[in-house]
């Protein structure tokens, strides 16, 4: 492990940009079959040591089955996982140094608090007070103290969530499972519990998998993503890269709002030579985009798309100045949705472009309504240009 | 509120008289003091100290509830093993005629089921007595038991079995600590349900019973066929009212267990 | 079937069908299960037992069916030699033959008492229909905190002895029994009516011991309908009358099929009722089987009594398996 790793500014702790560093996890060409029908597809994925790692992806992308694989309830079809360079895939449930957090936290109703959490240091048969001292430091972690005789159904939502966690994290599991651990909580207990599950796994340096499809929770909790798509990954970075250098339409349109736009390469700009220009309609200026470091030119008329945050497009009625994208049209719709307003302006060729504006000011009258003419414009530097 | 409605009230009045008069009249005239059945000679508990003298009735009583206890917990284990394999052995070779022969005896009836028991004891030579009873009411009560506790088995929250095996648990520990405790209220009734078919079987214990194994219900039926009688009446009420007594309390109790864990429920999420 | 006492599990089972596996994701299976040899033996044990004791009796029971009456007990030949082998097996097939059951053709006693089962089961299933329908279309009106001791009050002549219930009635039906006396002091009647030992017995018999099995499904079906459909009917002008028919019995019929059926198959075999209500011409064929048994111990007879019977409950039985998959599809 090189240096400590420090959650507090992000970008110290990236095991995975250095190339000597070994991954706790690694999934090398696993398929999983059910019958005809393929959850996982040639996958391969790495996973380091005191990472906070989330599987996002829609309903049935087989991000569950990936994380049933490493808690042991399925065995891949193909392919190996590796755990530290030792083969995971013939080492059984209860064998394995991965703990997991059930969805329906799975509380064992006829136990207590306390008989819950204690049941997997049982089943090691350590100490009786070994298991009684680890059961209290559990208990005090999750902060469910006056709680500990109770049983499950005498606990509100979050606390059994709580009791789920205390009793994944007894055992102090290499690894822990977390299948959609808030889902079942309301939005602001959600918040809440969010940062809760953070500071735990910075303080016990463990390493988390959550599965889960809330974006928003993903990029809150998570150290890296991997967005899934029908049984493969489409990307794994960090939620800042993922967020601003989507590499494909699919992962751009996933998280959050975007507007695309395509059409072809005609060459680089003629003022900034890290700029692209996309032609995406005959009767209009072409788009420009700017190129990541170091730059590498697409090959003339190659079809690509670009896509644009609408948080990044600007909306005026007079024409702009100082940008490098600037279209007209005329406000077709306005979400108002309290903090910001979006507005969905068609071009004159039929595009929707949508631009949002934060609500900065008491909204007694807008400066812009419906039908207005306008101009929606974004810098270069604003929007990716996207392959597929 | 939704209150009855006159035709409803008259409907379950009269739906209800239908159904448990004949059993009130019958506990009534137990407490006759007249031997003729229909004719009331006043109060009278003679018949009860009757019963009670009648070694007759208290060997069959004997050998009913050694019986119904050793086949319904025989039943039972071998209805949750069907059950298990109903409904968590997957595919295997057979199954089909495995939940056939787990069905059918539901809808068989009891003389064909009789009849054919006893068909098998003959030509394997058993002594026909207390043990083939036995083999007889595990057969069929196996099956109802099997059937209850499936239903439990279907709705069972699997992610409870893993989350066991998941912390350390074997296979075995699992189904010992989690998977039974959590079916327990099941198991119960099928032992329950088990222990009560064996104690009402008339024609099946007919047919597989031999000399020397008579039991209660045997014993009421060859009584019954020479007219009623007050001993019976007062057999039957005893019959009854312990029965429905066990029933009773045991609905009672899981209502009340019900309706606290409702309470406690509601209380957890008032109070965060 | 007298002693089908846990309503509530075995009416589940009959009106939802085989309770299958559930259609989880196939993952799912096999868990806890041991995955040699401990899934072997947990699947040996109960599957060695129901072949020996269930499917195996039946074999013999069609086996004896087709042999002879002979004096010595047990009464029939021939019996399977089993030292004999392939030999003797050939043998004892050879010396099979239908002729008990031509003897049932020919004889109009077995014939009269087919049907006449069929007709007593049909008309009692019909009775209970009628009788079982406004109990339970009333307990699924009665206010929300009164049901479940309503079905309690239902379910709970279940587990007390079917023989004691039936024996009940003797008192009440017989000449100079309860109900007799009851009307004769009304001055209704000044003879005693004969009821005890006549097909009417037996149809009281069968009705109040088989309600329950008609009213639980019923009651299910009704139950679970939603008032807003009567209030929509009401709504768009049915009268409460019409509202009734064109709603809540179209959408009860699925309980009214499986009540009857529930009722017709264990009745069809039933041999308490008739025996200790019907009388001397009172014909049912579990009764016809008992007889043939225990009086005339003649056991290829009765054995093919049995086959007969079986081969007629398998029709109403296979027509209710297939309603209740229809109505598992219609759900799903």
């Amino acid at each position: 492990m090189n240096g400590s790793p420090n959650f507090g500014s992000g970008c110290s702790f990236a095991p995975w940009a250095d190339p000597h560093e070994k991954p706790l996890i690694r999934f090398d060409a696993v398929t999983k079959k059910f019958d005809d029908f393929v959850a996982i597809d040639n996958l391969n994925l790495k996973i380091y040591e005191r990472e906070f790692f989330a599987l996002l992806g829609p309903s049935g992308c087989g991000k569950t089955t990936l994380m049933r694989m490493l808690a042991g309830f399925e065995q891949p079809t193909t392919g190996s996982i590796m755990m530290n360079q030792e083969h995971l895939t013939d080492i059984p449930p209860h064998r394995r140094p991965v703990n997991m957090m059930f969805q329906s936290y799975a509380l064992f109703p006829h136990m207590t608090v306390e008989q819950n959490i204690a049941f997997g240091l049982k089943q090691e048969r350590r100490p009786k007070a070994e298991i009684k001292e680890r059961v209290e430091e559990m208990i005090a972690l999750v902060q469910l103290q006056p709680f500990a005789k109770r049983k499950p159904h005498q606990l509100s939502g979050g606390q059994r969530q709580r009791v789920a966690l205390a009793r994944s994290l007894a055992k102090k599991p290499r690894l822990l499972l977390l299948d959609e651990p808030l889902g079942a909580l309301d939005r602001k207990l959600r918040e809440q519990t969010q940062f809760e599950l953070m500071t735990i796994q910075e303080k016990l340096g463990l390493t988390f998998v959550i599965v889960t499809h809330d974006q928003e929770e993903a990029m809150t909790v998570a150290s890296r993503i991997a967005l899934m798509e029908q049984g493969k990954v489409v990307q794994v970075a960090t939620p800042r890269e993922i967020y601003e250098t989507p590499n494909c339409r699919y992962v751009a349109d996933f998280l959050g709002d975007v507007n695309i736009v395509g059409g072809h390469i005609l060459g680089p700009d003629d003022k900034e030579e890290d700029i692209v220009q996309l032609a995406w309609h005959e009767d209009y200026a072409p788009l420009r985009v700017r190129l990541p470091q170091p730059v590498t030119f697409p090959a003339k008329g190659k079809e690509m798309w670009i896509a644009v945050r609408p948080e990044k497009v600007r909306i005026t009625k007079d024409y702009p100045t100082d940008t490098h994208n600037i279209l007209k049209g005329k406000v077709l719709d306005i979400a108002y949705t309290g903090n910001i307003s979006t507005y969905h302006v068609r071009t004159e060729d039929g595009q929707i472009i949508k631009s949002q504006e934060a609500n900065l000011e008491h909204l007694h009258r807008r400066a812009i309504t419906w039908d207005d003419e306008v101009y929606v414009h974004w810098r270069a530097g604003g929007c990716v240009l996207l392959e597929r | 509120m939704k209150r009855f409605s006159f035709f409803n009230a008259s409907a379950l009045t009269l739906g209800f008289a239908f159904l448990y008069l004949p059993i009130v009249l019958l506990i009534i005239f137990s407490f006759n003091e007249s031997r003729l059945v229909t004719v009331w000679g006043g109060f009278s508990t003679k018949w009860y100290s009757a019963v009670f003298a009648n070694k007759g009735f208290m060997d069959a009583a004997w050998v009913t509830v050694r019986v119904g206890v050793v086949s319904a917990t025989l039943a039972t284990i071998l209805g949750t093993m069907a059950a298990l394999v109903l409904v968590r052995a997957g595919r295997f070779p057979g199954k089909t005629l495995f939940s056939g022969m787990v069905y059918a005896p539901l809808v068989m009836p009891e003389v064909i089921t009789g009849l054919s028991l006893l068909l098998l004891f003959v030509s394997l030579d058993f002594d026909r007595g207390f043990w083939t009873i036995i083999l007889a009411h595990v057969t069929f009560s196996m099956c109802y038991s099997a059937v209850v506790v499936s239903s439990r088995l279907v709705t069972f929250d699997m992610s409870l079995e893993e989350a066991a095996m998941d912390l350390g648990a074997s296979r075995m520990a699992t189904f010992f600590q989690v998977t039974v405790p959590i079916i327990l209220p099941a198991i119960v009734s099928a032992w329950l349900l088990s222990f009560t078919l064996s104690l009402d079987d008339l024609v099946i214990a007919s047919f597989t019973s031999g000399p020397g194994a008579t039991t209660l219900p045997m014993k009421i039926y060859s009584q019954v066929r020479l007219g009623v009688t007050p001993e019976i009446n007062a057999l039957s009420t005893i019959l009854v009212v312990l029965v429905s007594t066990g029933v009773i309390a045991a609905s009672l109790l899981t209502k009340r267990r019900e309706v606290q864990r409702r309470r406690e429920e509601r209380a957890a999420f008032a109070e965060s | 079937m007298s002693n089908l006492t846990n309503l509530t599990e075995v009416t589940d089972l009959l009106t939802a069908g085989e309770p299958e596996t559930p259609q989880r994701p196939k993952r799912r299976s096999r868990m806890v299960l041991p995955k040699n040899f401990g899934r072997c033996a947990l699947i040996l044990v109960p599957y060695v037992w129901l072949l020996v004791l269930f499917l195996i009796p039946f074999i013999i029971v069609v086996k004896i069916s087709l042999s002879d009456t002979a004096i010595a007990m047990p009464p029939y030949t021939p019996t399977f030699d089993w030292a004999g082998g392939w030999a003797s097996f050939k043998e004892m097939v050879g010396g099979w033959d239908f002729e008990n059951f031509t003897w049932l053709m020919e004889d109009d006693l077995y014939w009269k008492s087919y049907l006449s089962s069929l007709e007593i089961a049909f008309v009692s299933s019909l009775l209970a229909l009628l009788i079982g329908y406004p109990i339970a279309y009333s307990m699924a009106r009665a206010p929300a905190e009164w049901r479940p001791t309503l079905l309690m009050l239902i379910i709970l002549p279940f587990w007390t002895s079917f023989l004691i219930r039936v024996y009940a009635w003797i008192g009440i039906l017989k000449k100079e029994g309860l109900l007799n006396m009851l009307l004769m002091h009304l001055g209704i009647i000044d003879d005693p009516l004969t009821i005890l030992n006549t097909d009417l017995a037996v149809y009281i018999g069968i009705v109040y011991s088989y309600l329950p099995f008609m009213v639980l499904p019923l009651y299910s079906s009704l139950e679970k309908m939603d008032d807003s459909l009567l209030e929509a009917a009401t709504d768009l002008g049915c009268s409460p009358f019409k509202a009734f028919w064109l709603i809540t019995v179209p959408l009860s019929l699925p309980g009214v099929i499986a009540g009857c059926f529930l009722v017709f198959i264990p009745a069809v075999g039933e041999f308490v009722i008739p025996d200790l209500l019907g009388g001397s011409n009172t014909l049912m064929i579990g009764k016809t089987l008992w007889v043939e048994f225990f009086a005339n111990r003649d056991w290829p007879v009765a054995s093919a009594v049995a086959v007969i019977l079986l081969i007629l409950l398998v029709v109403p039985i296979v027509l209710f398996q297939r309603q209740q998959e229809k109505q598992q599809e219609k759900g799903a």
